[in-house]
């Protein structure tokens, strides 16, 4: 599916920003199953400087600075994208036992397996996952058990949690957004060694005819990747949804929590009190 | 007194002593040192151990306790006997230093470059990627040399059997190398004999290596450059912030915090007087993850955001490099031996204390079966856990140990106890010697020739009966004496050739932070002299018999006590009792107004420029700031008044060493108008005050405050009238406690400045300087004149105006915070 992808993030600020830096992960990142075709992003006022890099994740960043005294920040990130559909691949894949899987992780995928700062490695979720992972179970099937029971269990809410919530609270208080959910799930996964990665991306807003709305499309989304033993290989999956990804989902890139993809991370200098404003619109091209 | 001065010293058994290598029989190394010590009247030893208190004191030397509410600032402690090192034995800790540093840098090198020891499996995964300290944005960084551990400490220890074992690396920004140079200097002072005679090894030439291998490593270091290399501090607030001070200080390093740099098309400036500068190297003592809030830890408010970026495209260079906390980890010691053969091709020379990771399934079973002879520490510095003693352990305890190694194996390391050697130290109260468990840091530094490593380094000493030491929990220290074979290299900083084209004047890299301290530095000295005069003159009234017709300047002085803030404002007259209750309070009250709250303030600006403040100066304001302990004792009146004496004769050698002592750069400019300013509006204030008050009064009070009585008197026999007053106190522009010689003083420097930094704001104090000009002493210089009065309120006005000018505009960037943002 050929997409088009608008991403806008507005900040106003109550006194004039003096100095922004800002890092920036806006840019689809080029994959097997994701061709990029366009891609711009516009920053106003205009930067007095800007630089683009891959990061060690492999994902194209870039750091902004705004030297010169602002009151609004607009940052808009623009991409024509082709997403080719992949869960009928993942699921034709050799099947691993997740116990496999877990042995094979450290000498595989060791970027992934450990706590990282949003991600700590917590007893209660070790306790949460543990009945997703019956004995020689595919390690697929137990993820995907798992993003099934994270869909029925928690309740999406956009007022429930900030970026800065712990994972304890939202585990507590069963609510969040596909952050939470996905930052859930890869600590549960992690407690049990397995390696799972964090995926930052953009939903289709409005589906074709006869597929429902996914939840959380009028944002910037995010979900998790699994590895399922040298057999299986990464698989994404989507707890905020319950669904293996398809082609509904556009990729950013990835990293081991938020924090490494956020998409967009600052400091200013001045400011006072700031309003946001972020938009997101994926529409087939 | 040989005798006495060991009847406290039990040899013990289980421990090496670093003095006898049997009782009675003294090491060889340590033979000059006792005799010299038991042949020396017990009276010499005690001033010996009170001149290294007083130096202690007077320098300044603190450490700052976390834990402690009082723990700011508490003098750091020292033992007058050095730690002996004979030199055949230093030599095995210097090889083994040096390649312990050239081994931890090979492999912090590979791991921020091309991972080779990863891909080949000498390093297991989770040493890298389950350690908080590995810093993806650092990744690919430039290490030029390829050398990312500059300054390198290790923490020894001494088994029962003599041999030496490494505890602990430190990489990322080691502590204790400016301690260890200040022990040198007071303990050098303190036994001048020995240390003469016992051929130490000088530490300056250690600390030119540093300096200069950084200068040699920074993207100016080629010939001609002439690098800026600043010491990152994270503020006073830093446990260790004296040794950062005293560092820079020591090498002339601009000493700067995180606000004071910026970053600007991928490189590091310091923000200063003249507009920013380019920073070439970075000495930095703040913890990696504080570096940056823009791409490492976000809530760090002590960074400078874009460091890292500027730092991976090689502008600047960064000591140690960001990301070097990866090897503090107690998991990696198992692996040294391995990774030491595998790349240096030798074994490694010096052991690290036996340890097991536990995340290897043979080394935690190894573990569960000896728990009760090991301490079980974290594996990760993220992983905070107290260490844990097996031996305190019971079997319920050891089973609940045991469960949580196992739960979380990785997350843990056991290791072996080791028995820290002993030596002697000096009982303060009792001059005797008594046994103490020690260690001892070592440093290494990076240089283009390898790694050299100090000849000294911080003894450690445990608090008599604990089984860590640290700092932070009651430890002391000594002073670490490694003895030469040949002759000493005498080697000083000092002595370095300067070349004409180095040559300097006026302070270049003066930072805005210290420029807006000078500033206060000056206001704040002006303040406290002026409330201590103030509160001295009230004072004296009480104490001195007084002639009748001065009574009626009472209301004029409690009047300026309330504009003070002593007396609480009203209109009630205060009895004597309430009078001198509040003079009492002014003087040892830190929280309310007067002279205590002020010297508080004016330690606190003084610390923040510690490292530009000379030792004289800084002594004579520690004295004042930090006055004798008193006990309980009643304090009469005249003891108080002779403090205030003392105090005044204080400030009167810090202005002198403001005169005399310091350069005329824009710096000392700050600090002169920030003490002009503050003398313009106190004296202006005080002179409105007298005004108003009643018009016959005798008014030595007025010259006394204002420091003029011994002008007066040279020029006029009569007793002090207004018309001569005022002309002294007003116009004498010679008579530095004038309001003229204010006046004109700031218009000078204002001018001065803002030939140098362009227009500074509107008030430039011309309508001051005109006014003064237009009176008239015949009409003017007289009680009751409506045009001295407006005068005296345009000064204010002015001084009040120009302070928030050049608030404005050189310091107002400092403060101003920063703030994180997030969005999705």
């Amino acid at each position: 599916m050929r997409l088009h992808v608008v991403h806008e993030t507005h900040y106003s600020y109550s006194s004039p920003v003096e100095l922004s830096q800002q890092l920036l992960h806006l840019t689809p990142r080029p994959l097997p199953w994701q061709e990029r075709h366009a891609h711009r992003i516009s920053v106003e006022p205009a930067p007095n400087e800007y630089e683009e890099r891959d990061d060690y994740f492999g994902n194209r960043s870039a750091i902004a600075l705004i030297a010169a005294p602002h009151a609004d920040l607009l940052v808009r990130a623009s991409s024509v994208v082709t997403v080719v559909p992949r869960e009928k691949e993942a699921l034709a894949r050799p099947p691993t036992a997740w116990e496999t899987a877990r042995e094979q992780a450290p000498s595989r995928a060791a970027e992934f397996l450990y706590e990282s700062p949003h991600v700590e490695n917590l007893r209660e979720l070790a306790d949460y996952a543990a009945r997703s992972l019956a004995k020689g179970r595919a390690a697929l099937q137990a993820a995907l058990d798992l993003a099934h029971r994270i869909h029925q269990d928690f309740e999406f809410d956009k007022t429930a949690t900030s970026v800065s919530t712990p994972l304890r609270q939202v585990l507590k208080r069963r609510r969040g957004v596909c952050q939470d959910f996905a930052h859930l799930m890869i600590g549960a996964l992690r407690a049990h060694g397995l390696a799972a990665r964090y995926v930052s991306g953009y939903l289709l807003t409005e589906p074709p005819p006869g597929r429902p709305r996914l939840v959380g499309a009028d944002a910037s989304h995010a979900w998790v990747a699994v590895w399922c033993g040298e057999g299986g290989g990464w698989v994404e999956m989507d707890p905020t949804n319950d669904c293996l990804v398809d082609d509904e989902h556009v990729t950013l890139g990835w990293g081991r929590d938020f924090g490494d993809v956020t998409p967009m991370r600052g400091v200013i200098l001045g400011g006072g009190e700031q309003e946001l404003k972020v938009r997101v619109t994926v529409s087939p091209q | 007194m040989a005798k006495e001065l060991l009847a406290d010293y039990p040899l013990s058994a289980g421990r090496y002593d670093e003095m006898f290598a049997a009782p009675r029989e003294p090491r060889a190394h340590w033979k000059p040192m006792l005799d010299s010590l038991a042949a020396e009247p017990g009276e010499r030893i005690r001033e010996r151990l009170a001149a290294v208190l007083r130096q202690v004191r007077e320098n300044g030397v603190t450490y700052n306790v976390y834990a402690d509410p009082q723990g700011a600032d508490r003098p750091w402690e020292l033992d007058l006997l050095p730690f002996i090192i004979p030199q055949q034995e230093w030599a095995a800790i210097e090889a083994a230093i040096a390649q312990r540093a050239t081994l931890l840098n090979l492999i912090l090198v590979d791991v921020y470059g091309e991972q080779r020891l990863l891909k080949e499996g000498l390093l297991p995964p989770v040493l890298v990627h389950g350690h908080a300290g590995f810093l993806r944005p650092c990744h690919g960084a430039r290490a030029p040399g390829e050398v990312m551990l500059h300054l390198y400490a290790a923490d020894l220890a001494r088994s029962p059997d003599g041999r030496w074992w490494v505890i602990d690396d430190r990489t990322q920004a080691p502590s204790g190398a400016g301690y260890a140079l200040e022990n040198r200097i007071v303990i050098s002072r303190a036994l001048p004999e020995l240390f003469n005679d016992l051929k130490v090894q000088r530490l300056a030439s250690f600390f030119a290596t540093l300096r200069d291998s950084l200068a040699h490593w920074s993207p100016q270091g080629g010939p001609g450059g002439a690098p800026l290399t600043v010491l990152l501090t994270p503020g006073p607030f830093n446990e260790t912030y004296f040794e950062h001070a005293y560092i820079a200080r020591y090498l002339g390093l601009p000493l700067v915090e995180g606000s004071d740099l910026t970053v600007r098309e991928g490189c590091v400036w310091l923000k200063t007087l003249s507009g920013l500068k380019r920073v070439h190297a970075i000495l930095r003592r703040l913890d990696d993850d504080f570096c940056d809030p823009l791409e490492l830890r976000s809530d760090s408010a002590l960074g400078i955001p874009g460091l890292v970026d500027a730092m991976r495209r090689g502008n600047v260079l960064v000591a140690n490099a960001l990301g070097s906390n990866l090897l503090e980890s107690s998991t990696l010691l198992g692996y040294l031996p391995r990774l030491c053969e595998k790349l240096l091709g030798e074994s490694l020379k010096m052991p690290s204390v036996a340890t097991w990771w536990c995340g290897e399934p043979a080394a935690l079973e190894d573990v569960a079966a000896k728990l009760e002879r090991l301490v079980i520490k974290s594996a990760f510095p993220q992983i905070r856990v107290e260490p844990m003693f097996g031996e305190d352990l019971d079997e319920r305890g050891r089973k609940r140990v045991l469960a949580m190694l196992r739960a979380r194996p990785n997350d843990y390391v056991a290791q072996e106890i080791v028995q820290l050697a002993q030596a002697p130290v000096l009982d303060r109260a009792q001059p005797r010697l008594q046994a103490r468990a020690i260690g001892l840091r070592v440093y290494a530094c990076a240089s283009p020739n390898g790694y050299v490593v100090m000849p000294g380094g911080l003894t450690r000493v445990a608090a008599a009966d604990a089984r860590v030491i640290s700092m932070q929990r009651g430890g002391s220290s000594k002073d670490t004496w490694v003895l030469a074979a040949g002759p000493v290299n005498t080697f000083s900083l000092l002595r370095r050739e300067i070349g004409p084209q180095e040559l300097v004047r006026a302070g270049t890299n003066l930072s805005s932070r210290v420029v807006e301290n000078l500033y206060w530095f000056g206001r704040y000295c002006e303040r406290c002299d002026a409330t201590a005069r103030l509160l001295r003159v009230a004072l004296a009234r009480l104490v001195d018999d007084i002639p009748g017709d001065d009574a009626h300047a009472r209301p004029v002085i409690v009047a300026l006590l309330r504009r003070a803030g002593v007396l609480p404002a009203g209109e009630r007259e205060p009895s004597d009792a309430e009078l001198v209750a509040a003079l009492r309070a002014a003087i040892a009250d830190e929280i309310q107004p007067g002279l205590a709250n002020g010297l508080r303030q004016l330690s606190r600006v003084a610390t923040h420029l510690r490292e530009r403040l000379s030792l004289d100066n800084w002594r004579t304001l520690n004295r004042m700031t930090r006055p004798p302990q008193r006990g309980k004792r009643p304090v009469s009146l005249s003891e108080v008044l002779a403090e205030l004496d003392a105090t005044i004769a204080g400030f009167t050698a810090i202005s002198g060493f403001a005169l005399d002592g310091m350069t005329r750069d824009p710096g000392w400019r700050f600090l002169s108008i920030g003490r002009r300013l503050e003398r313009l509006q106190t004296l202006a204030a005080t002179l409105r005050q007298a005004l108003a008050g009643p018009p016959d009064v005798d008014l030595t009070w007025l010259l006394r405050l204002s420091d003029s009585i011994i002008t007066y008197r040279a020029r006029y026999s009569a007793r002090p009238q207004w018309l001569p007053v005022l002309d002294l106190l007003v116009c004498d522009e010679a008579n530095p406690r004038s309001i003229a010689f204010q006046v004109h003083g700031l218009h000078d420097y204002v001018r001065r400045l803002a030939d140098l930094f362009g227009a500074i704001g509107d008030e430039k104090l011309d309508g001051a300087a005109a006014g003064l000009a237009a009176l008239d002493p015949g009409a003017d210089l007289r009680y009751g004149s409506e045009r001295l009065a407006s005068v005296l309120d345009e000064c204010y006005g002015a001084a009040y105006r120009l302070g928030e000018q050049l608030g404005h505009r050189f310091f107002s960037h400092v403060g101003e915070s920063s703030q994180q943002t997030f969005a999705t």
